[in-house]
């Protein structure tokens, strides 16, 4: 990595420095082209001198221009011929065009290899900062159900406890570690998913029976927070995607869901279904937390965290969303989120090709 | 561990916004016999300081709506003075080094050991007991030296030119472990034990800078000090009556 960049600096300096001589070398052959033109015009003005003398001398106007064919002696005056006149003018510009053109073509496919270095180096920046900043998240992410379990344990070991409060602390205990195994998939979901390792098969897929799958996965931890999923799903609609990548958008949008619901003390998800002409939709409705109107896309960026903590007992990575719509990308259906605000709720609607109508 | 000496009904504020954990430390510390608050963010945590006391808080660092760093700075510009623990994830030492900063006593990085955090808080608590019950009497709360006057109690001094001056906790209790000593000499390895009672700070240059503050602060010529003299390669000496 470290060699790579060395090369790239390299090479990036080589290019400018050579831009720089190609620009250096425009300038110069320029007022060379313009001094040499402009040594023949002296040449030429001397003989139109030395012309001038002969006629005086009283050499026949014919013979002078014989002997200096660049000179035409009209009414007894020696004067530069036109077309020697011209022929110089017209090298000038030619010597001038020249090295403008091809030193802007060498300039040009320089700044265009300066673009493209300098690209690298930018994104491969950005790379090493993600891949810091996801370390550092992903670490941090982790301290916090490894400190609730080392607490859990040392509290165990520490005090005498009664039957209850050793199942409380068990409890907590499966939960962190529950709550640790779904980082990992998330992880390992996101980076896969940003690799692009995934190979998605489209099948029809019954929609009602994908949702119900996966809310009575959730149902317990739902009510659990004082929140009512309902279901308003038409039995019979199929959508084409891939049975595994449905069940993971699905679930990382109801944990969101309920991530912003449970902060405010409870209420309701909602999720409606409906067919289009081409698509069909998914809308999940929550009355939670919301988010500002300008963070619709931000939403859905790796690593964001609109309510860091917000997940209460659950876990927050900022890769559920991020895993979301790059699902739905695949799977060429999309994905967006709408809130008018905070305090006030949150609308995702997912959209999937629908398939084609069987027995319909 | 039993349970806990002195600090029986002691309250502490426990402000941490993963229930799991904030749940295991509250119960620990009601089994040590404090009595314990628990909040979930900053923002609450505030509101709650403005009508209630308690004698310690166990501040997480990264909260929702307000982080832990910004609740203690805030706390001690409102001039509140308790003392300050903080628990976070971020364990490194420039974090350490802005917990302390923003006005804690105290640093914990997480997953920590229970005996530990049980132990950081007794300490941190005994120190505070010492210094409140140091500068009870009208006598102790109050030291007058070379014309300045610092008020223990209300953490505030005039200096000798009649300038204002906030004093931090810990300036108050290097000013204070001097002052019960006048003329004697302590070491800095004394006063990190006095005034830190832990492993905070890696070194005792630490004590040198804040000696330096409280030149700044009281002497009228902090670069000739004539109160709070240089013991070389032992510590310091306070005196009362500048030597003559």
């Amino acid at each position: 990595m470290r060699s790579t960049r060395v090369f790239q600096l390299t090479a990036l300096a080589l290019v400018a420095v050579s831009a720089v001589q190609v620009a250096y070398w425009v300038v110069n052959q320029r007022s060379y082209a313009i001094e040499k033109v402009q040594a023949a015009r002296t040449l030429y003005s001397q003989q139109v001198a030395a012309a001038q003398q002969l006629l005086t001398a009283g050499v026949d106007g014919q013979r002078v221009h014989q002997l200096l064919p660049g000179v035409v002696v009209e009414s007894g005056r020696a004067s530069l011929a036109p077309t020697v006149d011209r022929m110089l003018l017209t090298e000038e510009h030619r010597r001038i065009n020249q090295y403008v053109w091809e030193g802007g073509f060498f300039l040009l496919a320089l700044a265009a290899c300066i673009t493209v270095i300098g690209r690298a180096l930018r994104a491969e920046a950005r790379v090493l900062q993600e891949q810091d900043s996801f370390l550092a998240l992903v670490s941090h992410q982790f301290k916090t159900p490894l400190a609730s379990l080392q607490l859990s344990l040392e509290t165990m070991a520490l005090r005498p406890l009664s039957a209850e409060q050793s199942g409380a602390l068990i409890d907590r205990m499966l939960a962190d570690l529950a709550r640790m195994e779904a980082m990992v998939t998330q992880i390992l979901e996101s980076v896969r998913l940003e690799r692009g390792r995934v190979d998605l098969r489209r099948e029809p897929i019954e929609i009602a029976g994908a949702i119900a799958r996966v809310t009575s996965n959730l149902e317990e931890r739902a009510s659990r927070e004082r929140i009512v999923i309902s279901c308003d799903v038409p039995r019979g609609v199929h959508v084409l995607a891939d049975p595994l990548a449905i069940d993971v958008v699905l679930r990382n949008l109801l944990e969101n869901a309920i991530a912003a619901v449970t902060p405010v003390g409870g209420g309701t998800i909602r999720i409606e279904a409906r067919r289009t002409n081409e698509e069909v939709e998914v809308t999940v409705r929550d009355s939670g937390v919301g988010f500002r109107p300008d963070d619709d896309m931000r939403l859905f960026e790796k690593f964001t965290r609109l309510h860091p903590g917000g997940g209460s007992s659950y876990f927050g990575t900022g890769l559920g969303l991020f895993i979301v719509r790059r699902l739905m990308q695949l799977a060429g259906g999309r994905v967006s989120a709408h809130s008018e605000g905070l305090g006030r709720g949150a609308q995702f609607v997912l959209a999937w090709p629908a398939a084609p109508a069987e027995g319909v | 561990m039993s349970a806990a000496d002195s600090h029986t009904g002691t309250t502490v504020l426990v402000v941490e916004d993963d229930p799991h954990l904030a749940a295991g430390v509250v119960e620990n510390l009601r089994a040590e016999g404090y009595t314990v608050q628990s909040v979930g963010d900053g923002q609450q945590a505030l509101e709650w300081l403005r009508t209630q006391q308690c004698a310690l808080i166990l501040l997480d660092v990264m909260l929702p709506s307000l982080d832990g760093f910004t609740v203690c700075r805030t706390l001690r510009e409102q001039g509140n003075n308790t003392p300050v623990l903080f628990l976070t994830a971020r364990g490194d030492p420039a974090d350490r080094v802005r917990g302390l900063e923003s006005g804690g006593d105290d640093y914990l990085a997480k997953p920590f050991h229970l005996r530990e955090l049980l132990l950081r808080v007794r300490a941190i608590l005994r120190r505070w007991d010492w210094y409140r019950s140091a500068s009870a009497t009208p006598a102790s709360a109050v030291l007058r030296f070379g014309g300045n006057e610092v008020d223990f109690r209300a953490f505030r001094a005039q200096s000798w030119n009649g300038v204002p001056q906030e004093l931090t906790e810990k300036e108050a209790m290097i000013l204070k472990v001097l002052a019960e000593r006048p003329g004697e000499i302590v070491s800095r390895e004394d006063l990190l034990e006095r005034v830190w009672g832990y492993d905070v700070f890696p070194s005792t240059r630490t004590v040198d800078n804040f000696i330096l503050r409280l030149r700044k602060r009281f002497e009228r010529d902090p670069a000739n000090p004539r109160h709070f003299l240089t013991v070389w390669g032992v510590g310091y000496r306070f005196l009362i009556e500048e030597e003559t």
